[in-house]
């Protein structure tokens, strides 16, 4: 499992480990849509986005509101994220498909990404953690 | 745990200046010994970090559901000087004007049939749930017309009668809101939702009076024992959202900016006479009313659901009031015995005027603000009536309702949809959600039970109990 969810009364707290930042990026993105959508597979609209941050934390909180920002007024569910990040400056593609209240209603709404406590980390191992709170 | 503060008598609580440092008034806070053998320390050191705020009036304030919230506690009260006071986002919450209304019908327990097709026609009346859309899709300028005109631009527009605002506190809409402070993304976040209930702990639920401990006081309101009622319970959405979340990053910066020093990175805040402040506080009442009509056209998609199935007039359907638990207001109170304009921050906390108060509809004067305090799905909500001592005590205000105790991973371990549904099927209460998995997570026993919270704050007199009521039926997402 790329991410685990921790004990949180409120909200939903997860970590998410990924051999590099942009997995850990798309996990992370995957772990968000997972607690919305039990099912997620369709494939049949596709959105790319640009963004640059000051820092990677910032970067990765401005990635996650943008898709969720995303999903949310333009009513979709996405299913495969891409990313790719070269310096301060992030580019996605993603790939997902219209909301279906057959196959995709009965999850938890979230409404946004804590900027509390969102601190990745790099270990010895060379691997990257980080924990994020998703408000619901 | 609570050897530190002092206890004043009764179910009052004061957390001494110098609990921590730089507190500029004390804490007080209400709690019975039950509720005060797990009380969550956190919450209290919370409570007294905001009382190092700057302007901060008399007390830093919680109600007996006081626990862990982002920068203030939920529960939370505080009311801050115009003159060198602040306003903070962590004081409204992230769900600007979450809050509560009170419907009634002329439908009594004893000839109340069809439930379960009520409860599945209300299911589809109303959008529930992740990914549910409203049926009202708004441009963005009529949305911007939502943000300044709140429960009455749903009136305008078909969705109840111009009565329900009279009983809506602040009558449904705050003047203050500008939507020049409210962002393109909160703005296009509400136009899918405006009529939405949303998911968590948001729920529409159809209840029997079951219990009328005031009887003068229950007459006036227009509530007796037996009588079916609705209580719709739900916020700003992911327009609220938005607006508290960019609103926290210009505060932030703001707090440096005025060299305000703050124990919590989390209480962020402004001079309520500051630009960046009076920009929030537009933005949040843009909220707040948008929460207002939010409400308003749920109540009509569900009053229309009755007339449907149970052939009522829709006028019979009288709103009691509708109560709004996080948000900022300018209010009028005495302060060493003189009457002076505050702010006052309630975050999970409900305003309860006493008698007299001129905001109290007129035909409520005497008796008090009726304020509503719903369950969690499966136990018993109540009905009260504000008081002279919270105008004293609490800056009127009183508490919210009761918070989560287990986590929802925790909650989906102990309690499994399918056996809930039916337990509470074995107490005649029907309820429809969008998953079992929704159902587990809002178990009844991951949240504390609303009755003692309720106890306290009516044996502290911060409002006396009218009526409670139980579960028939429930909508959740």
């Amino acid at each position: 499992m790329p991410f685990t969810e921790l004990e949180h009364t409120a909200d939903i707290l997860v970590r998410v480990s990924a051999s590099s930042l942009e997995h850990l990026f798309a996990e992370s993105a995957n772990a968000m849509f997972s607690f919305m959508h039990e099912q997620r597979e369709g494939r049949s609209v596709m959105r790319k986005l640009s963004l640059e941050a000051a820092d990677m934390d910032a970067l990765l909180h401005d990635f996650l509101s943008e898709l969720l920002f995303m999903a949310e007024v333009d009513n979709l569910v996405f299913s495969d994220i891409e990313v790719s990040i070269s310096g301060p400056t992030l580019q996605a593609t993603v790939y997902g498909e219209l909301f279906d209240p057959d196959v995709h209603a009965g999850g938890t709404e979230i409404k946004g990404i804590s900027y509390y406590g969102l601190h990745i980390r790099e270990d010895q191992d060379h691997r990257y953690r980080v924990e994020i709170l998703f408000d619901v | 745990m609570l050897e530190d503060l002092r206890k004043l008598g009764g179910v009052e609580w004061e957390i001494p200046i110098g609990y921590t440092p730089h507190m500029k008034v004390p804490g007080k806070f209400f709690l019975s010994d039950r509720l005060a053998a797990e009380v969550d320390e956190g919450a209290i050191q919370q409570l007294a970090n905001v009382a190092t705020m700057p302007g901060i009036v008399k007390y830093a304030l919680a109600m007996p559901d006081i626990h862990w919230g982002y920068g203030f506690p939920i529960g939370g009260v505080a009311a801050f000087s115009l003159d060198n006071g602040v306003i903070s986002p962590g004081g409204v919450g992230f769900d600007i004007n979450c809050g509560v209304r009170l419907v009634t019908t002329p439908l009594r327990e004893e000839d109340f049939d069809n439930r379960r097709e009520l409860i599945e026609r209300l299911f589809r009346a109303v959008p529930t749930g992740v990914g549910a859309r409203t049926s009202h899709k708004l441009s963005i300028s009529e949305l911007e017309k939502v943000l300044i005109e709140g429960a009455s631009w749903a009136v305008e527009h078909g969705y109840g009668m111009r009565e329900d605002l009279v009983h809506c506190e602040q009558g449904g809409r705050m003047e203050e809101a500008d939507t020049a402070h409210v962002s393109e993304k909160a703005i296009q976040r509400g136009i899918p939702q405006c009529g939405t209930l949303g998911s968590g702990n948001h729920f529409l639920e159809i209840q029997a009076a079951r219990e009328i401990l005031d009887a003068e006081a229950a007459e006036t309101f227009g509530i007796a024992e037996g009588q079916i009622c609705m209580m719709i319970h739900c916020g700003s959405r992911g327009l609220g959202h938005q607006v508290c979340t960019d609103h926290l990053k210009t505060l932030e910066s703001s707090t440096k900016k005025y060299q305000i020093d703050l124990p919590d990175r989390q209480l962020a805040c402004a001079p309520l006479q500051s630009k960046e402040g009076e920009a929030y506080f537009a933005a949040m009442a843009a909220a707040a009313n948008y929460a207002w009509a939010n409400r308003q056209m749920i109540m009509h998609n569900a009053r229309n659901v009755f007339t449907e199935l149970y052939g009522i007039d829709y006028e019979e359907m009288k709103l009691i009031y509708d109560v709004a638990h996080n948000v900022a207001k300018f209010e009028e109170h005495l302060v060493d015995e003189k009457r002076v304009e505050l702010c006052v921050h309630r975050k999970g906390a409900t305003r309860a005027f006493g008698p007299d108060r001129p905001e109290v509809p007129r035909e409520f004067r005497a008796i008090g603000q009726p304020v509503i305090i719903p369950g969690s799905m499966g136990t018993s909500s109540y009905l009260l009536k504000g008081t002279r001592t919270a105008m004293e005590k609490s800056f009127g205000s009183t508490c919210h309702g009761a918070g989560r105790v287990l986590s929802r991973t925790k909650a989906k371990k102990q309690f499994k949809g399918a056996t809930l549904k039916k337990e509470l099927s074995e107490k005649h209460i029907v309820i429809r959600a969008a998953s079992n998995a929704v159902i587990a997570e809002e178990a009844p026993g991951a949240y504390k039970p609303s009755d003692e919270v309720v106890r306290v704050v009516d044996e502290a007199g911060l409002s006396r109990v009218v009526a409670r009521l139980e579960p028939l039926g429930v909508i959740k997402g």
